[in-house]
């Protein structure tokens, strides 16, 4: 009986796989096997018409401007020749983002992979400082407290008032959010803080799946992330310029700490793709903009 | 947590009372249905099928301007739903886009696919014509239950060849009718969409013309001979307004047998509806 029965799982199985086309049997390997190594890649959005503007965007939802399509098409391009694949992507709920990705996807001929879109991989809000121009901010308020503001890790900028247009809870797009969980301002340590319970609820957890996870988001999100896997100080994260539109390929153990890659440019040990030295001057020439 | 996921969005129901705006449309139940615009293999006059071509340039504006007129109308959707090719899928990112809701919860499903083509799939329209007979080919086309020949698992049609298609399992020999097609599309409907329905969501479907009949066909409980002959135009929002039962309010201006109504210019759309028909498509 037993055998008949073992015989009758064999051929199931392999009518299964026949019939998915796969010639491996789909049994999970054990991670005694092997060492189990997850890749996972970041890319920045690129230039938005705010940038153009030269405002304090935050949460404001504008779209990218013709350059920014640019970014993320050659983004794609470059993920495209070195064979990535992805089966999962995770964005903000901000269109920049989201063009971005949806960009990438195209390209990539991989537009029906499933997208999550989460607020906490949203860019940190600006508080009260959201929509004002940035030269009128200094001119108000002077060089000093506005560089505090936008280069320190745990100091927000003033917080809104709860009529504001920039008031999250003022913003359909959030209406599933509990109230205590949107901002009226944000640091960097409060972005990190609302994005790593993402991270560790629900992107981590995938990535261990085995998904191929593709996050297109936001310069304080991707720092928050990379701040965690790199160990990166608080006093270094707020100085790390992340390029725009320039994929960043991690590849991470099988708790999820990366193993760090020969060509990763410090603090980073992820590597970024294309012409690194275009890319190291772009790190520099970032960080010269006082951004 | 994740603030238009549909896990969280379940969840956080019991938690947190329903604003007086959410009772309000909970009433309420919208279904709009966008067919994809004109696609590359549409030009070259070939059976598509689940061939995953892109839009032409003609198709890309016209879904932009499907979404303009949902703007324009003031609809919102809350959730979307389409198939896993791309020309749907690009149709419902730019309908999302124009109408200012890229952020919501999209789900890609091959049971809102086109009608897979069996072993026409990639050939030549007229070709087919001349080595089977105008006859056969019509009714391989517009028959509502008879399909064409099978594709088996060595070809490159079959779903089997497709990594996107890894999650499901199809016969070794494949091929749909309307029929067939129908079968898949409503049970997804079912599973997936009316309870999203009830919950008061405002659903956005873009899909492809026979995924659209299979619905439409339930939605209104047209026959199937009337189904096989039934032209949606394509790039053009369809809305259905649904009552507490989800049984269709049949809408002012809807073109018979349909109970929902077409967006944008509605003597531009009945000629299409009808400069279709003659195309013998």
């Amino acid at each position: 009986m037993k055998i008949i029965r073992f015989l009758s799982l064999i051929s199931a199985a392999s009518a299964f796989s026949s019939f998915t086309g796969s010639s491996l049997p789909r049994v999970p390997r054990s991670s005694s096997c092997l060492d189990m190594k997850y890749t996972v890649v970041l890319v920045r959005h690129g230039e938005s018409t705010w940038n153009e503007e030269n405002r304090f965007t935050g949460w404001y939802n504008c779209p990218l401007n013709d350059k920014g399509k640019g970014e993320a098409l050659q983004g794609a391009q470059l993920l495209k020749e070195e064979g990535f694949k992805f089966d999962l992507a995770y964005t903000s709920t901000l269109q920049r983002a989201i063009k971005t990705l949806w960009i990438v996807l195209e390209e990539m001929g991989l537009m029906y992979i499933p997208i999550v879109n989460t607020w906490r991989l949203n860019e940190r809000h600006y508080g009260a400082l959201q929509g004002l121009n940035k030269q009128e901010t200094v001119d108000k308020h002077g060089k000093d407290q506005v560089l505090v503001w936008r280069r320190s890790y745990d100091i927000p900028p003033p917080p809104l008032d709860e009529s504001s247009e920039h008031y999250p809870g003022n913003d359909p797009t959030y209406a599933d959010v509990p109230k205590a969980d949107l901002p009226l301002t944000e640091s960097l340590k409060l972005t990190e803080d609302r994005f790593m319970v993402a991270w560790e609820n629900e992107i981590g957890p995938k990535i261990k799946e085995g998904k191929k996870v593709i996050i297109a988001a936001h310069g304080n999100t991707l720092r928050a992330l990379v701040k965690h896997l790199d160990g990166i100080s608080s006093d270094e994260i707020t100085g790390l310029n992340i390029p725009t539109g320039v994929p960043l390929v991690y590849e991470l153990d099988d708790d999820l700490k990366p193993i760090p890659h020969p060509d990763g440019i410090a603090p980073l040990t992820g590597r970024y793709l294309g012409d690194l030295e275009e890319v190291k001057q772009r790190i520099g020439a970032v960080a010269s903009q006082t951004k | 947590m994740f603030a238009v996921s549909r896990s969280s969005l379940l969840a956080s129901r019991a938690a947190f009372t329903r604003s007086f705006a959410a009772v309000q449309t909970a009433d309420k139940h919208t279904l709009v249905l966008v067919r994809h615009g004109e696609s590359t293999w549409n030009l070259e006059n070939k059976f598509t099928g689940w061939y995953d071509c892109p839009l032409s340039e003609k198709g890309k504006e016209e879904v932009v301007e499907a979404g303009q007129l949902i703007l324009k109308e003031g609809i919102k959707a809350d959730i979307a739903h389409t198939s896993m090719l791309k020309r749907a899928i690009r149709t419902l990112w730019a309908v999302l886009e124009e109408s200012d809701r890229m952020w919501i919860p999209i789900s890609n499903a091959w049971e809102l696919n086109e009608r897979h083509y069996g072993a026409l799939q990639g050939l030549d329209k007229q070709e087919t014509v001349d080595k089977y007979g105008k006859d056969q080919v019509l009714q391989w086309r517009r028959s509502y239950d008879i399909p064409p020949p099978i594709v088996d698992t060595t070809s490159e049609h079959h779903p089997a060849s497709d990594e996107r298609y890894a999650a499901s399992t199809f016969p070794e020999e494949f091929t749909e009718s309307l029929a067939t097609t129908l079968d898949r599309v409503v049970p997804y409907y079912n599973d997936k969409i009316v309870p999203e329905l009830k919950e008061g969501k405002t659903v956005l479907i873009a899909a492809h013309g026979n995924s659209l009949r299979a619905l439409v066909k339930h939605l209104d409980g047209i026959d199937e001979s009337t189904i096989a002959e039934l032209n949606i135009p394509t790039g053009t929002p369809l809305v259905y307004e649904l009552d507490e039962d989800l049984k269709v309010i049949p809408q002012a201006g809807a073109i018979s047998p349909l109970q929902g109504r077409y967006l944008g210019d509605q003597d531009a759309i009945r000629a299409r509806i009808e400069g279709v028909k003659n195309q013998t498509k």
